[in-house]
Formats: C-alpha cells, structure tokens, sequence
C-alpha cells in the first residue's frame, strides 16, 4: 500500500536534521559581536561540562562566567534557539494551512491568522487580561483563540462568497482581513500607548531578548501541535484531492479540519505572542521544499519542519549582522524573501503549472 | 551684505506697518524689541558656538517701534507679526516647554498629542500632531501662530495653515545651540526676550557648571537605552542631545559610532561594556522598576553598570527634548556619576 517514496525515509530525517544542527551551530557562532571559533567551542565545551557535571554526578560544578560566555550562552542561544522553533512552527503550520485550503498562496500571514493573533495579543496587554501564577498565559491563550477566530472568520467568508474557494477569492479575503485586523490594532495601541509594546514588533517581529522559557514555551506548542499536524499528514493528502474524496475514503472531515485549525491557530498564536508577527515564513520554505519532495504531506510536513527552523534562522543571521552593530526586525528580511517567492509562486499557479 | 539688503527690508515693512498702526492709532506695547536680526545672525552664527545668541539679539535689536515682531524660523522663513502673539498652537512638547519656561504658557490655545510638561499644559486643548495633523482642528482654534518642528508636517501642510492667515514657525533644534535658537525666537516671537534670555543663560550656566566641574576624561563609558530589551533595543548614538551631554562631563557615549538613535544588537552592549547605564523608560506602576528590569536582564550580570548598580532612569524625557529641562536633566546625570553637590 505504502510505496517507499511516499514517506520520509530515515537518511533523509537524518539529512535535514544535521542542516538543521549545522545552522545552527553556524547561527551560534556568527553574531553582531565576533567572537573567535576556539573561544566560542571552549565556552561550550565549559558549559556543557559543567552542566554534566551538576546534573549527572551532582557534583558543585560553575558554569563559565564572563562577558563573552553571556553573549553566547544567555543571549544568543536561546534567540536562535527561539528563532529555529518558531521557524519550524510557522512553516510547519503554513504547510498545513495550504494543505488544508487547497491553496498554495496561504500562509498565517497572507491570511492575516497572526495580524490576528497579534490583535489578541495586543487586546489581552492592553486590557490586562492575564491568568494569575502565568503572567504571560494571558497574551498566549488570548492569541491563539484569536487566531482561531480569524480562520474561521476566513473560511466562512470564503464559504459564502466562492464555494469552489479559488486562490484568488481566499487571498482577496485574505488581504481584506489582515487590513481590518491591522486597524484594530492601530486603534487598541493607541490607547495603550503605555502598555503596548511598539507597533513595528508586532507588524516586524523580533526575536531579541528571548530566553530559555520562550524557548520551552515554543518547544512544548510545537510537540503537541505540530505532533498533530504530522499525525493528520494522510488526512491532508487526502483534502488536497478533495473534501468529497476526503469523505470517501472514510476520513472525518468536520472532525479533522476542527483539529487542524486548532493545532495551526496554536502554533500561529504562541509564535506571534513570542516574536510578533514575522511574514511570508509558511510560504517561503514549504514551496521550496516541495520542489525537493514532491507534494505528498508526509514528506513535505517532515521536511518543512527542518526547512523552517534552516530558514528562519538564516533570515534572523541576515537581521542580526547586516547592519551590525544594529539590527533589524527579523520580519523585514523574510519579507523581502517572501514577497519575490510569493510573485514566483503566483506566476507559476497563473500559468497553471502549479506546484 | 546679506544682512544690510534684509535690514532695508525690514525698515520698509516697519515704516508701512508704523504708517498702518499710526492711522488705526493702535497702542503699541513698549517691550517690542523684536530683535529680528539678532535670530538671523544667531543661527547663521550658530556654529561659531563661544558667540552667545542672547547677546547678539541685545546688540543688533532694531527696535520696532509700531510692536511688530520678525522672526527668522529654524527652516530660514522669515515671518512677521503685527504684535507678539498671543495665541499659539504648539505641536512639539519641547515648544511648549519652551513656552512655559518664557511665562507664555497662557497663549497655548492647543497642543499636540504628546505635549506632557509642566503638568499645566495637559489643561490646554489637545490637538492630533504627528502623522495624523489635523488641520481643521488647528484652524478650529484660530491661533496666531502655529508652532511646529520640521518631522511632522509636509509643506503643503504648512501653506494650506499659511493661506488661512495662520503663521507657521518651524523650530528645530538638533544641538544644544540649536535650543538656545529655537528659545530666543520663541521669546521674540512671544514679546518675551528678556525671559528668553534669562532662560539661557540659567540653562548656560548649568552647563559650564557641570563641565567646570566634571572630572571625567572620556575613559568612562555611559550606553543611552532609549528603548527597553522587551520592545527591542534602541540607544541613543552621536548627534543626540545624550550625546552631547555625556561629552560635556567627560564620559564617552558608548555607541557614539551611530548616528542618531539606532536600534542595536543586544550582544554589543554586553561587548562595549558600559560603566554607566541611562535609561529614558517610562515606568507606568506595573511590573519591576526600569532600573530593575535591567539589573534583572540574564546575562547583563557582567556589565560594568549593573555589577555597580549605576543605573540611571531618566524618564520625564529630561534629555530627548530641545527643552529648556535638559539643563536638569544633565545636572541629574552629573550627580548621578560624580555625587550629588549640593
């Protein structure tokens, strides 16, 4: 039943995920301050000792101090770590929107899903909307519930004007939403003025100044989302030929587009709660990496998720050193990238070869 | 040559308007000094910085007898008023300081959305300054004189406010010389030179205090966070108000190798070390202090600045503004590395 093509064979995880591993390491080592390769390995080596030490033998080990162990193990570390999750979880969510909608132009932010997210966000700070013992829940839960709306809202919009949901309807409505929930942004920062972080974090994002927790918060949202987008990989092969024959083969499809949206608008809504909305992501590297694995989901899924973190943390690399010793907003690079991938991508389907 | 053309100039316009006032027989007020050459001369002079703007304005002020003031705005217009004014709109929070600190407040008819100091200001009627000007709300107000800086409005803007009989004066101030300017117009523009004067000079006076008596020689570092980590960082470089206020006690601004206020990577400032951190964040009474915030921050606990505590907040935008306050905010900072004095 299964051809051997159709999955994602071993060699190939353990491709992606030693790219993944290889950028990262590059990530880690290239910064806006330049710390030579021999320093950087000796501070690791250090850390990692005596983080074996404490925790394995629980013998009193202290871990390396000092300017340069800061920059590396507090500051950029956890950001690119933050950067490679975040970017697994977009892509990883933007493969499964276009799985699910049947169209390859969609992704959170061409829809507007995290200008949606972002609008709960700003809504849930600026209100004060916050669950004790978890100061940060608030904005979190509050993002991923409006993300949830905003595909909703999406999809019965879509419903209602095109039911044959074509490419261009979706993306009109799309574009329609993002300005809307923009200018609900607008106003709600405008009266919180005090509250609210800057206007360019949530429309740019950034990364900057995000730690270990982030980190954990983004690795948690990612196992248990992401574990359900790659679960459902066989569901979304099967939409992408059809609801009906979606329906045929006996798959639930109320049920598992229910689940599907959920698991997106949770990846989605923690993503932008953490680093504000960074564009074009969920676009840029599954189109890419389709090219590379054919359109078969259980291929693509897998693949996306390392695509992703690569991707990301290569744009994050670009934002950090370009204009070193200042930084940009991670979102304008993947910007940059995604619209000239989003023109080629829209040429492409227009002239019906699609992808 | 230059200043000879524009005095004929403007004895043609004072003989016409003395001609005009004599027949209406109006009272003109006798504290008219409108030393309209003095704010020419001052900002073409402006770089030459020992040359003292106020006492230039005291020499050269052809005294106008019919009260009508000229001034020569920081863009190079000149305007003229019949009388000092007394109805003004101001857009920028540094004007209506500049105003209060003169004794004009009671002229601001409106002020801009971010105007906040004194705490008087906040009476007046606000209007949408920035991006979103609103000309109708200014022309609402009938001001004799709207006073703006050149970021906000487009020219069109101004000449839209120009046709319906409204001054526009620019004042931009980008040094501390430039404040200087932009308060010796404003006092002229106001029938206020002496308060003017008087201003700058406390403001001068500070100032030759704190660097008569700064012991610094550049070798300590001071980094200006204009924008906390959580909003993404942002320091103030060279050709900032900062800037110019760190150089005057003897400390190096840490990041003087960018221009203006820049947003910086939060490796570097681990990397540059500073001995000395000011932050301009605003604390609104929820969640750690700034100076917390920052002490707090992992992997800052190396910085020179935390180790010792010497964290400044700095958040009634005492040196962000071309305001007479930023003499205080630089006495603040002065005692805040080298002890209180008094």
């Amino acid at each position: 039943m299964k051809s051997h093509r159709e999955r994602f064979s071993a060699p190939e995880y353990l491709f992606f995920a030693a790219l993944t591993v290889a950028v990262l390491c590059l990530c880690v080592c290239i910064g806006s301050v330049n710390i030579p390769l021999g320093e950087t390995l000796s501070v690791f080596w250090d850390a990692l000792s005596s983080f074996v030490q404490k925790f394995l033998f629980h013998k009193p080990a202290d871990f390396p101090e000092g300017t340069v162990s800061s920059i590396l193990l507090t500051v950029r570390l956890p950001r690119v770590l933050c950067v490679a999750l975040s970017g697994a979880a977009l892509s990883l969510a933007g493969a499964a929107m276009q799985g699910l909608l049947k169209n390859p132009l969609a992704d959170g932010s061409t829809l507007g899903v995290s200008s949606g997210a972002a609008l709960g966000a700003v809504i849930a700070i600026a209100f004060g909307i916050t669950f004790p013992s978890l100061p940060f829940a608030g904005t979190m839960v509050m993002a991923v519930i409006f993300a949830f709306l905003s595909l909703l809202i999406l999809l019965a919009l879509a419903e209602k004007l095109d039911r044959s949901l074509s490419t261009g309807t979706i993306i009109l409505i799309g574009v329609i939403y993002s300005m809307f929930v923009s200018s609900l942004m607008s106003i709600v920062i405008t009266f919180a003025q005090d509250r609210v972080r800057h206007i360019t974090f949530w429309t740019m994002g950034s990364l900057q100044g995000r730690g270990y927790a982030d980190a954990a918060v983004l690795l948690g949202a990612l196992v248990l989302f992401g574990g359900i987008i790659l679960f459902h990989a066989r569901e979304l092969n099967a939409f992408a030929v059809g609801e009906e024959n979606a329906r045929h083969i006996g798959v639930n499809v109320r049920r598992v587009k229910l689940t599907l949206l959920i698991a997106v608008s949770g990846l989605i809504g923690i993503c932008v709660s953490i680093g504000g909305v960074i564009g074009f992501v969920g676009l840029v590297t599954p189109h890419m990496l389709r090219m590379l694995t054919g359109p078969n989901h259980r291929r693509l899924l897998p693949a996306s998720l390392f695509g992703g973190a690569c991707f990301l943390m290569l744009a994050d690399l670009v934002a950090r050193i370009l204009l070193n010793p200042r930084e940009l907003n991670i979102g304008i690079v993947t910007s940059l990238a995604g619209a000239v991938v989003f023109v080629f991508i829209f040429y492409r389907t227009r002239r019906g070869s699609g992808c | 040559m230059k200043r000879s053309v524009k005095c004929t100039k403007t004895l043609a316009a004072v003989l016409a308007a003395a001609m005009l006032l004599a027949l209406t027989a109006c009272g003109s007020k006798e504290d008219g000094q409108a030393p309209s050459e003095g704010t020419v001369s001052s900002l073409t002079e402006q770089d030459s910085g020992e040359q003292s703007a106020a006492e230039d304005s005291a020499e050269d002020a052809a005294k106008e007898e019919d009260g009508s003031v000229t001034v020569t705005d920081m863009m190079g217009r000149t305007v003229t008023l019949e009388e000092p004014a007394t109805r003004v709109v101001a857009l920028t929070p540094s004007d209506c300081e500049i105003l209060y600190a003169i004794g004009a407040g009671d002229t601001l008819v409106g002020r801009g959305t971010y105007c906040d100091y004194p705490a008087d200001v906040l009476e007046v009627p606000e209007v949408d300054s920035g991006s979103e000007t609103n000309m109708e709300q200014i022309l609402a107000l009938e001001p004799q004189v709207l006073l703006m800086s050149t970021m906000s409005q487009t020219e069109e803007q101004a000449k839209q406010l120009e046709d319906a009989g409204v001054h526009v004066v620019i004042s931009d101030a980008q040094d501390i010389d430039g404040v200087y300017t932009a308060i010796e117009m404003i006092g002229t523009l106001m029938g206020k030179d002496e308060e003017a004067a008087a201003v700058i000079d406390g403001m001068k006076a500070s100032f030759a205090e704190i660097e008569e008596k700064s012991t610094g020689d550049g070798s300590q570092t001071v980094y200006f966070e204009v924008s906390p980590l959580e909003y993404g960082l942002w320091a103030a470089g060279s050709n900032t108000f900062m800037d110019e206020v760190a150089d005057m006690m003897g400390l190096t601004n840490c990041f003087a190798d960018l221009d203006g206020w820049a947003s910086v990577s939060e490796e570097q400032v681990l990397e540059r070390n500073p001995d000395y951190i000011v932050t301009i964040t605003m604390y609104y009474g929820e969640g750690p202090l700034p100076e917390e915030e920052i002490m707090a921050r992992p992997g800052w606990e190396n910085v020179t600045a935390v180790k010792n505590k010497a964290i400044l907040n700095l958040q009634n935008n005492e040196l962000s503004r071309p305001a007479p306050r930023l003499a205080e905010g630089a006495k603040m900072l002065f005692d805040f590395v080298y002890g209180a004095t008094e």
